[in-house]
């Protein structure tokens, strides 16, 4: 019983839930702020992200007569909760260290690539040749991108279960950087943490990466036809994924917090998020140009995956 | 809460620009607007987008010639309410240059009410970015009174 209600605070309100969105929120008008400070701009105001959420609730909802109408509406809402749940599976270092039972790496494998699947549900139901488009750019950037990811996630756990074989517990792995420290300073995993500060922005679709959702060509891809507030959820689910991809890098790489102080931990929880924010999609993103479909995908097969794959190598050889 | 969202709604316009039959100069001043870091229409929230449905304001340069008339006026059907429009240039209102021609019949507002109109030939980035800014009055004008600008 009581981890049922663990289950559900951990879903609404603290990792996933409220906390997220605003987290979310937060780091996405972050984001556009020092991108715009970076260009000499003034920029948005901070909260823009909510107000673009908000000024979209007011919008009309058009559907393509075209579209099929249940997946075209079911697409955003599937894609939202899923980022949900895997936001409540998140562990924050030092605060909360999930539900017992539901933390697992296995598991995020398989909740990571839900808003992709959203977005290519979408792209395929809105019946629109650039949808169909962006679904399949998105497919092809997702196969790619999934290769690196797993690797490091293997170098994790082979470094962490040491002799005893390869640990998938994400308790495990916080336990084992509680006691050695974080692994972000083990020289054996900095390849694999390099990997995964790239899998990112390729997640994300910024920076070189702005492939399926590229504006000056696919129109926005997948999201063209969406509207109103089945668009508004779309957005909201791009700033959650945000917030479970950078925690997912904090989670592996460095949860340590300081000390025993729960709000000082979180502080420290949000801080890590917005550096990694900082590195991998802000400032990425204002020194880069943007690559091609073919050449997006031999970037993560030609230089990604091997650095995951030498970490996992040496964690596996050195343990 | 109503209320309030419509207070916040009018502080995020996307920006949509509808080429009517412009001869390219109207649309050259308002890439220019929106990419050059100096005017930062990011400032007051704009965001340019390329699809007419997440479009809140609509820029429309040109005379709407012949050719392009129902094209442009579908692309505008897709533009979801509340929605305000733009005439940048003066061709949307008198056909400039292009009055009486043999290819232009009656200019863009003869079936598009514009709500503001930047008049020039082309009209500069500033006196676009303050069109824009006074449609956001509109806009909040339109989004308490639920009215729309054609049916
Ligand atoms: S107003 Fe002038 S610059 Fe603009 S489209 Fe018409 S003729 Fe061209």
């Amino acid at each position: 019983m009581s981890n049922i209600l663990e289950a559900t605070f951990a879903i609404l309100i603290f990792p996933g839930g409220a906390f997220a969105l605003a987290l979310g929120l937060f780091l996405k008008g972050m984001d556009r702020k020092v991108l715009a400070r970076l260009q000499r701009r003034v920029g948005p105001p901070l909260i823009q992200p909510l107000l673009d959420v908000l000024k979209l609730t007011t919008k009309e909802t058009l559907i393509p007569t075209t579209a099929n109408e249940l997946a075209f509406r079911l697409a955003p809402v599937l894609g939202l909760t899923g980022v949900l749940v895997t936001a409540a599976v998140m562990p924050v270092g030092g605060v909360w260290s999930g539900v017992s039972g539901l933390g697992d790496i296995l598991v995020l494998l398989y909740l990571l690539p839900i808003p992709a699947m959203a977005l290519m549900l979408a792209g395929s139901a809105s019946s629109s040749p650039y949808g169909a488009l962006g679904f399949s750019r998105e497919m092809a950037i997702m196969f790619a991108y999934e290769m690196p990811l797993i690797a490091s996630f293997l170098a994790v756990a082979v470094r962490v279960g040491g002799a005893g074989g390869s640990l998938f517990s994400l308790d495990a792995i916080m336990a084992y950087q509680f006691a050695n420290g974080p692994l972000l300073l083990d020289p054996v995993m900095m390849p694999a943490a390099l990997a995964l500060l790239i899998f990112i922005p390729g997640t994300m679709g910024s920076g070189l990466f702005d492939i399926p959702e590229a504006e000056p060509e696919v129109i926005e891809g997948p999201l063209l036809e969406y509207s109103g507030p089945l668009l508004a959820t779309f957005n909201l689910m791009s700033a959650v994924k945000l917030v479970v991809v950078l925690e997912l890098a904090v989670a592996l790489l460095w949860p340590n917090g300081l000390g025993g102080n729960v709000l000082v931990n979180l502080a420290w929880h949000v801080f890590k998020c917005l550096a990694l924010l900082m590195v991998s999609v802000t400032c990425f993103r204002a020194a880069t140009g943007r690559l091609r479909l073919d050449q997006g995908f031999a970037f993560f097969v030609k230089y990604t995956s091997p650095l995951a794959l030498m970490s996992l190598g040496l964690a596996y050889i050195l343990r | 809460m109503r209320n309030l969202i419509n207070k916040l709604a009018p502080r995020s316009p996307w920006i949509y620009r509808l080429n009517a039959g412009s001869c390219n100069g109207c649309d050259v001043e308002m890439a220019t607007a929106a990419l050059i870091p100096r005017y930062d229409v990011e400032r007051i929230g704009c965001k340019y987008c390329g699809s007419p449905r997440h479009a809140d304001i609509v820029l429309i340069s040109g005379p709407l010639t012949v050719r392009v008339r129902d094209k442009v006026l579908r692309v505008f059907d897709e533009i979801p309410h509340p929605k305000v429009t733009v005439g940048v240039g003066v061709c949307p209102v008198s056909g400039g240059c292009f009055r009486d021609g043999y290819s232009t019949g009656a200019p863009t507002d003869h079936y598009i009410p514009l709500d503001v109109i930047v008049p020039g030939c082309p009209p500069r980035p500033q006196a676009i970015i303050e069109g824009i800014v006074k449609a956001l009055d509109v806009w909040r004008v339109r989004l308490t009174e639920a009215t729309c600008c054609r049916s």
